[in-house]
């Protein structure tokens, strides 16, 4: 799983079937002190994530659609957690 | 899941089988800026409606596939919509905005002035 902070979203009314109804999220990845380093990824809400938290992601499509429950889906990022801390030998994030 | 930009089309006519009746585009991957990055790639259309010019988010590997009609076909990029709008939610810090050139319009809409 990586960390990621929400950004932004992605509106769009045409897409594949399985999207229907669910959030996007534009996520910027980031290092365990919370800086980003440098990718996003744009995942699937499961956890009702707002903007500028800092999120767990799932980027494995198995475990995906298990978490939706949407097998078959042509998903595999999403927005499995809301980050409280992470805590470690680095400086402790503030997040 | 990634923005991209399409900018071509392949055409195709020795496919592996299974690939008979997909839509094949030529995608630029973008940040969320959506500046360019990385190599350019060819996607499977699983929206049947994109096109040259069009900004679309595609989902790479083994899901790629899972977004066509029948799911065991040789594809590893698929784009799975097309994108309205990016909205930098508030919250987001400097520079965190995406340019204000993405189209906000109906569908229909920005298609017609595109081609205009």
């Amino acid at each position: 799983m990586k960390l990621a902070r929400v950004v932004g979203t992605v509106v769009s009314t045409i897409n594949a079937p399985d999207f229907d109804g669910r959030t996007l999220l534009v996520c910027d990845l980031l290092d365990p002190s919370g800086a980003p380093s440098g990718g996003y990824l744009i995942a699937v809400d499961s956890v009702g994530a707002g903007a500028g938290e800092t999120v767990l992601i799932l980027d494995e499509g198995n475990s995906a659609r298990q978490v939706l429950a949407a097998p078959g889906a042509p998903i595999r990022t999403v927005v499995v957690g809301i980050v409280d801390a992470v805590t470690g030998e680095e400086p402790a994030a503030d997040l | 899941m990634q923005l991209a930009r399409v900018i071509g089309t392949v055409v195709a006519t020795v496919k592996s089988p299974g690939l008979e009746g997909v839509k094949l585009l030529v995608i630029e991957p973008l940040d969320r800026h959506l500046v360019p990055v990385g190599n350019q790639i060819v996607a499977a259309d699983a929206v049947h409606m994109a096109g040259p010019g069009e900004l679309v988010y595609f989902v790479a590997a083994r899901e790629a596939a899972q977004a066509m009609p029948d799911p065991f076909v040789p594809v590893d990029h698929a784009i799975v919509g097309i994108v309205d709008a990016v909205e930098a939610l508030a919250g987001d810090g400097p520079g965190g905005s995406v340019p204000g050139d993405v189209p906000t319009g109906a569908p229909s809409e920005r298609r017609s002035r595109r081609r205009s």
